[in-house]
Order: structure tokens, then sequence, then C-alpha cells
């Protein structure tokens, strides 16, 4: 067999090996009823529940922030991040939580937030527009 | 119906979309000239489609300048009429950020490439000679390309493109629009996200936009070489075109990263985001085409690779601008942009490139000039090309788990990326970068064609060797040796990477002086990849803080790191080897600077080390945006950031907070401390306290309030106290007063020691007087709570990377000398 044909073969198993270990290593899409039936860490998209309480005491912990979300089957989990607050968590529109289901808790390791209004800057000003123009 | 709208400057923004639409119809003129002065007029030495196709892209390129100029002017004048201006830049802005706010849209960002790809398209007229006329039809084609995606006008019902030039009007619906007074109602724009006012905005997107831009060219030449049947002549000019692009893509993407790590707050210099990854695509393809491109032109070798390296490049910037822009990504990054209603022509933008590259090559592939032959395995072109291949493949890696949402998207799978991603790029990633690097060492030692095979494994045994040993001491003085066995490999490779190139770099000051530019591009690379390694690897946070109340056992029992500490003001706090004291804050509106001291005391008690930090909180609009400091050292830096702070300085708070804070009604402000304790003490006692102790030096009768004149018979006493607390101390003269029989005190307060104290009481019968001590409460006192980490050795990542781009650089210059020589 020619080289360059045994390191064609080569470069097809690698190629092939990346695309398993992908698929192997990715996470998944699902619900809080999904998280509470597997140890594994699982992406869950969702809101945040306005209406509840949002935790977070520096001064008792600095490290420890609770809050309600929604995931988008509709249930509602109290989430527990071990970290600060992060900045402009009540602007966001949609929240993806990597974690896993504790007790009745979901311990977030990673929190990624999506404000429309830091990315498309248009919401926010509409809400000032009509505000401007009821004291006219 | 049509209103008329007051005070709107329509104008410039009516020239600027003339401008636009011109620059669309000159490409096309420009296109479509050269397209038949490459065909019609082929071996024609004068020919009046050439002359059409250059009139057309000057006027292409005069009308993106005069894009830019209206542009400009409708930001700078602060004409919020317009859309762009409104949405990106405000009247509180300095000039510099004008500039950059230029390109903080979507928009701007097109502008910015389809001007850098007009400057080039220029030089190309100047300098291809004969390789004018289909190069130009390319880039000329891929400026008709551009120039859609900003053209914003209406084509069977479809919106082409989004221009900047769109009125606020119609790009938002509002009931305001229906007033034709609107424009008194919009004061200011909503002005610059915070975290892009750094000077970094200025310089780093035009380097990168330079960078994508630049892949035009390889690209064009590499068509223009499949069309013309020219398949072996494209490639000497095209590598020094290919060696630019890597050059000024590889700055502009570390920019990135050096902006990232000096003034945001990912906690480092690079987080595998995906547009982060996007960005790096065509470089590594390009870097790797540059390699095959070589070897062609030295053996004829690796034509194929080479020409599918340099088309898949330029196709990869396109893929990258769709992932960053079509809103794809949303779930993923944080950085991306949400889709403006492009989503599809971006598509059409990467696959109108995809497909002329397989069309072309398809077409051609019996004519070319690939080599049947196998290369000897003691040849510097074998090993070359497989250290393309490895480049292609991390290319590939990173291209397929950053694609996830795209694979979503297209077979309905709801797939997520892995869970802990960062490590699966570093292991991944670094057994690749094992590979090349070791092939940057070595394959520098072999020849081309045939090599001295028994010299050649005496001096790569060697070197390999002496790389271990430096490894292994590295491993060890540094840590690397606690992390996953591919970051040992990954040193080992860069090491020895390192050292063989130092070899060759000594040898081509001997004479040899050609191979000087690869020797010191791979030394770049090889202490880029330790520093890295390094930093990245065992960067520590010292800020690790396990004193959390823990609300719930199983929250407990967790090991996870705590990142943040929580820090009073003037309470020092031990973070790690070093003594941490917020000792001040300075408003400087919008930003807050706070001042933390660091001290680094050894045994004795000495002090070895003082430096003091002033990372910043940016407030905009209610929301904070906190940017590091970083204490640079040689071999280490000491980086901390606010994660949050309280209270909120008042000069940055709403009016209406101000007037509800004010502390002159005094039943309100003791509300603001703990209930007092009273002491009953003489001159000469003290007073304990929780953060300390209060001393009785004496008392003073001369006391005088301002603006109370006394009379004889009126009694004024202070009491002189000094507070210590925490190594420091303060004075406090609080007064006891009686005026007109009446009894007054009044209160002295030590904001930096959360105290306020009364002398409330005289108590003649044991001379005795009464102070009442208030303190703040834990949680009204200052605080602030902040992330430390150390970063050992990222200097080497900086300093391999410039002393890549100068590799770079020496390199352009020596394959320009062989263009001319040739």
């Amino acid at each position: 067999m020619k080289k360059s044909a045994i390191f064609g073969l080569v470069v097809i198993a690698i190629a092939i090996a990346v695309i398993i270990s992908v698929y192997s290593n990715s996470s998944t899409y699902g619900s809080f009823s999904d998280a509470q039936k597997t140890t594994s860490e699982l992406h869950i998209v969702g809101h945040l529940n306005t209406t509840k309480k949002l935790y977070y005491d520096a001064t008792k912990d600095a490290n420890y922030f609770s809050f309600y979300m929604k995931d988008n089957k509709g249930e509602e989990r109290k989430v527990v991040f071990t970290g600060t607050k992060p900045e402009d968590f009540e602007r966001s529109e949609q929240l993806v939580l990597t974690g896993t289901m504790i007790g009745q808790e979901f311990h977030a390791s990673k929190i990624l937030m999506k404000c429309p209004s830091k990315y498309t800057q248009d919401k926010l000003e509409i809400t000032e527009a009509k505000a401007t123009q009821a004291s006219i | 119906m049509d209103t008329v709208f007051k005070g709107e400057h329509l104008l410039p923004g009516q020239i600027g979309q003339f401008f636009i639409v011109l620059s669309f119809g000159a490409a096309l003129i420009s296109f479509i000239s050269y397209y038949f002065a490459t065909t019609e007029d082929a071996g024609k030495n004068d020919s009046s489609w050439q002359r059409l196709g250059r009139i057309g892209f000057y006027i292409n390129s005069i009308s993106i300048l005069g894009m830019g100029t209206c542009l400009f002017y409708v930001i700078y004048n602060h004409y919020f009429e317009y859309h762009y201006a409104w949405a990106y830049t405000s009247r509180s802005l300095p000039v510099y950020y004008i500039v950059s706010g230029f390109w903080n849209g979507q928009e701007g960002g097109f502008l910015l490439w389809t001007f850098w790809q007009a400057v080039l398209g220029n030089i190309l007229i100047r300098r291809a000679k004969s390789w004018e006329r289909p190069v130009m039809t390319v880039v000329a084609f891929s400026q008709v390309v551009l120039a859609t995606m900003v053209l914003g006008v209406e084509i069977l019902g479809t919106r082409v493109g989004s221009s900047p030039f769109l009125l606020l009007r119609k790009a938002l619906e509002a009931p305001i629009f229906q007033n034709p007074d609107y424009l008194s109602f919009i004061k200011d724009g909503q002005g610059m996200n915070p975290s892009l006012q750094n000077y970094w905005m200025i310089i780093h997107p035009p380097t990168l936009f330079l960078g994508f831009a630049s892949m035009v060219v390889p690209f064009a030449y590499a068509v223009a070489g499949l069309w013309q049947k020219r398949y072996k002549d494209w490639v000497a000019p095209a590598i020094p075109y290919a060696l630019f692009s890597g050059m000024i893509l590889g700055t502009g993407v570390i920019m990135g990263a050096f902006w990232a790590y000096e003034s945001l707050n990912f906690g480092g210099f690079w987080a595998w985001d995906p547009v982060e990854n996007a960005s790096i695509f065509p470089w590594i393809t390009m870097v790797a085409a540059l390699h095959v491109l070589i070897v062609f032109k030295n053996t004829g070798h690796s034509y194929f690779t080479a020409t599918f390296l340099v088309l898949i490049s330029f196709v990869l910037v396109w893929y990258s601008s769709f992932l960053s822009r079509s809103g794809i990504l949303g779930d993923t990054s944080v950085h991306s942009f949400t889709d403006n209603g492009m989503f599809w022509q971006l598509v059409i933008g990467v696959l109108i490139f995809l497909v002329l590259s397989v069309v072309l090559l398809v077409a051609r592939w019996k004519q070319l000039p690939i080599t049947k032959k196998d290369e000897d395995t003691y040849s510097r072109e074998f090993w070359m090309f497989v250290g393309s291949v490895f480049l292609g493949l991390s290319c590939f890696h990173l291209l397929v788990v950053t694609s996830v949402p795209v694979w979503n998207a297209m077979f309905g799978t709801k797939m997520a990326p892995p869970s802990n991603i960062k490590m699966h790029y570093n292991v991944i990633q670094s057994s690749f970068a094992f590979v090349i690097t070791i092939l940057t060492g070595f394959t520098q030692f072999l020849k081309y064609k045939k090599t001295d095979v028994t010299r050649f494994f005496i001096t790569t045994g060697l070197y390999l060797l002496f790389g271990a040993l430096i490894t292994a001491l590295v491993v060890y003085a540094t840590g690397v040796y606690k992390l996953n066995a591919v970051f040992i490999l990954v040193m080992w490779g860069s090491v020895y990477s390192v050292v063989a190139n130092a070899k060759i770099l000594a040898d081509a000051f001997k004479g040899q002086f050609k191979l000087a530019g690869s020797a010191v591009a791979h030394i770049g690379f090889g202490f880029l990849m330790v520093g890295a390694v390094i930093a990245a690897g065992t960067s520590s946070i010292i800020s690790i803080n396990n004193t959390g109340e823990g609300f719930s056992p199983e929250f407990a029992k967790e090991e996870n790191p705590r990142e943040n500490v929580l820090v009073y003001l003037n309470q020092p706090q031990k973070m790690g080897d070093y003594t941490v004291t917020y000792v001040g804050d300075s408003v400087s509106t919008p930003n807050v600077f706070f001042k933390v001291d660091y001290k680094k005391i050894d045994a004795t008690g000495k002090i070895e080390d003082e430096f003091v930090l002033k990372p910043k909180a940016l407030i905009n609009k209610g929301q904070m945006s906190a940017s590091p400091d970083t204490k640079h050292y040689l071999f280490h830096d000491m980086y901390t950031h606010i994660t949050m702070f309280y209270p909120v300085p008042s000069a940055l708070k709403g009016d209406a907070e101000e007037n509800g804070a004010g502390g002159h009604d005094e039943a309100n402000d003791d509300k603001n401390y703990d209930a007092p304790v009273s002491h009953e003490v003489k001159p000469g006692d003290t007073i304990r306290y929780r953060d300390g102790y209060i001393l009785l030096k004496g008392l003073n009768k001369e006391a005088k309030v301002q603006s109370i004149p006394l009379s004889d018979s009126d009694v004024a006493i202070g009491a002189n106290l000094e507070i210590v607390t925490h190594g420091r101390k303060y004075e406090a003269v609080p007064v006891y007063m009686i005026k007109n029989g009446n009894v007054f005190d009044f209160a002295r307060k030590v904001d930096d020691a959360g105290l306020k104290l009364r002398f409330s009481k005289v108590i003649p019968e044991n001379k005795k007087v009464e102070i009442m001590v208030y303190q703040q409460p834990e949680s009204k006192k200052k605080f602030i709570v902040m992330k430390a980490i150390q970063f050992p050795y990222i200097n080497f990542f900086w300093a391999g990377t410039i002393i890549m781009v100068i590799g770079f650089f020496m390199s352009i210059l020596r394959r320009k000398k062989e263009l001319k020589t040739v």
C-alpha cells in the first residue's frame, strides 16, 4: 500500500474519532423533569420567574445565588448557583443553565443569559418612548 | 398619508444610501467587465473591458469612502433619527469612541470589510500584472456580494441587506413615530455598551477585518489559477498575501484575547466562545495552506491540498461571519449578534463561495497537477504536508463542536455542546497542538526531496531529549505536572519546537538566512503555546472563600470552588499569600474605581511586596459592567475584578434614591446602625466594640460647635476619642452641650470605621460620662465582592505572539524578494 493511502486512512480515522468524541461528550437540552432522572450535566433553557425573589446576600455568602426559573415546559424549580449574581441578571430574557438536579434544587455550574436590551437595544427604548408620550 | 417630520436631517442618509447603491452597481460593472476582460480579451495587451473594470472598481472604492464619510457625519453630529447613530452612540461618548461606534453594529462591520477589500483590490490593480483580470474578477465579485449585505433595499418583497442609514422610525415601531415632532423627544442615543468602551475597540476590529478581508487575495489567485488553467503560476505570487493574511488575522485575534484579558471580566484570555473559535477557523486553514503552498512551490507535491485549503479558508471567513451574525449561536455564545433578518442572505453568502470552489475543483479535477509519486518519507515536503493536514483536523474539530447549533438547525436534533466545554476543547486541541509543534521542530531539519537519515535521527533525537529535559524542569517548577498528561505533551512539543527552531535560527545567521522567518515564527508559536498552557493550566484563583454560611446541607457538601471573596472597607482580609484591603473608592462618572491594596508579608512580618490595584465598575443606565485591573510582573500577573459592590455611590444613583438616602433626618440616620450600646467611662478608659476599641483620652471643656455661639452660662464639653480598628487610628470629638438650660449633643461619625459616637450624658456623681456607640451592622458596611486570579508566565503568550508576527513579516519580505528575482 502506498504511504499516502495509509496516511489518508489515519486522517479519516482521526476525523471519525473526533466526531465520535464530540458526540459522546455532547450534552443535551432538556427540562427540569429530565434533569431529575439523570445524574449527568444537562443544559436547560428557560426564563427567570421575576415574581419570586432572587436571593443574593454577599455579607452572608458571597458565592450563593438562588432564583426560580421556569423551563420551556413551564416547570419551575429553585436554582442555586455557586457564585455572585451575574450583572443585569434581572433583565435577562432567556437563561441557559448547565448543571444537575440535587434534591429539589437545580445546581447550576454555568449560566448563560441573553439580554435583548444589551444586544439589539431596541426593546428598552420603545417603553421609554411610550413613557415620554404619556407626559405630553 | 405622509407625515412631515420636524428636525430630521435626511440629506446625509440619502447621500450615503446613494453611495451604497453606487458601490453595488460599480462593483457589479467591475466584475462583469473584468470577467469579459479575462474571457474575451484574453491575450490582448490593451483591453477596453479591463479599463472599464478598473474604472468600476475605482468608483466602488470611492463610494465606499463616501459611505464611510456620510456614516461618520451622521454619528459625529448625533443625528439620532438614524437608527445606527441612536443604537450605538450617545452625546456623552468621547470622539475616539465615536470612531469605534462606526463599527459597533453589523453594518459597520461589513463596511469595514468591504473597505479593506477595496484597498487590497487597488493594490492588486497596481501589482498583479498578468493576473489582474482574473484575480480582480473574483475580488470585484466578492465586493458585489458584500455590497448586497449593506444594501437595505427591498427586492421582490424581501429586504436585501441592512443599511447603516436606516431611519430610527423605520427601524422600530412605536406610537411615538406618529408624532411629527418625535425627534424632540429623542434626546440621546443608547450609547455604546460599556464593555466596548475601551481603546481596544478602536484598533481590534479594523485589524481583525483586515485579516478577514485579506483572505480574498489568495482565494482569488487560487480561483484564477483553476479558471485560467495556470495551475502552477498562481502559487508564488499568492504566498506573500497568504502570509500577510496569517499575520494580520493572527494579530487581530490575539488583540481580542488581550482585550478580553485586560478589560473584560472573562477571567482569562481565551474562553472558547463560539465567536472566538469562528474567528480562528480561517487562520488555522490559511496557515496550513501556507505550508503546502510552499511545498508545492518547491517540489510540485500537495497541489490539491494547497488549493483546497486556500479556497476553504475564504469560505470559512464567510461561515464565521454567518455564525456570529445570524443569531444561530443564540444559546451557546455570550457575544454573538442577534439575527437582523439576514439569516438566509448570510447562508447564500457562504454557499456562493463554497459552490464556486467545489465546481471549479470538480471541473478541473482531471487536469490538476497532482503527482502520482509519493513523497519521500524523509523529505521536508512530506512532513509539512502531514502538519498541514493536522492543522486542518484541528480546525475540523473546532468547527464540528462550534457548529452544534447549526447541526441542530439542519437535522432537527437537540444536541447541546459538551457540558465541560473548556476541558473538552483544551484536551482535544492540545493533542493536535502536540503533533503540530513536534512537526514544526523536526521538519526544519529535513531537506526537500531527500535527507541524510542517520544524521537527521541523531539531531532530532538529541533535540527531543534536550526539549524533554527542559520540559521536565518547567513542568515541575510551574505545577503543570498536576494536569492532564496531554498538557505535558504539548509543553514538550512546544519547548522542543522552540529549541529546534532556535538552532535553525542560529544556522540562519551563519548563512542560510532564508529559513530565518519560519524559524522565528515557529519559535513564537512555541512560546505562545508554552505561555497558554502554563497560564491557563495553572492559573490559580486566590480569592478562594469557604466562609459562606451554607444555605442547605447539600450546598455545603458540594466541593465547588467558591471563587469570590467579600472584603469590607478597611478590614484586611487574608487571601493566599496576600493580605488584601479595600481602602477606598473614587468616582469619576460613570466609573467607580476601587482601591484594593495587596500586601505580601513574610514570616517575620516584613512587607515583601505591596501594590494597589484599581479595578473599576462602569455604571450605565443601572447596568454594571466590571473591568479588571492587573498587576504585571515579568513572570506572573495578578488579576483582580469586582463582581459586586455596596453601596452604589450616590453620585451614580438615580435622583429619586438619593433623596431617600439623605442623612439629615436623625431618626432616619439611626436606622443605618445597629441599636446603640451605652458605656459609662472616665478619661483613660477604653470601650471595646466589634471591630476594635475606643479610648477616651480626655474631656475638652472648650469644645466649639460651628455656627452655635455660646454664652457664659452655656457649657460645651467634647470627648476626645481615639478609635483603633484593624491597625488604623481615627479621632472623633462628639460634643455635649447645655445651652439655655437645654441639653444637646452632637454626634460624630467615623464613616471609614462604620461608627457613630454620641456623648450623651455627664454623670457628675462618679465623674463619668456616657458614650453611646452606634455601629453599622455588617450588612450596612461598605464592601466589595471580588475575584482574584494569578496567571503565571502569561507574558510568554503575548511575547510569543509578537515573535510569531515578526516571523511572518520576515517571511513576507523573503517571499517578495523571491518573486522579483524570478
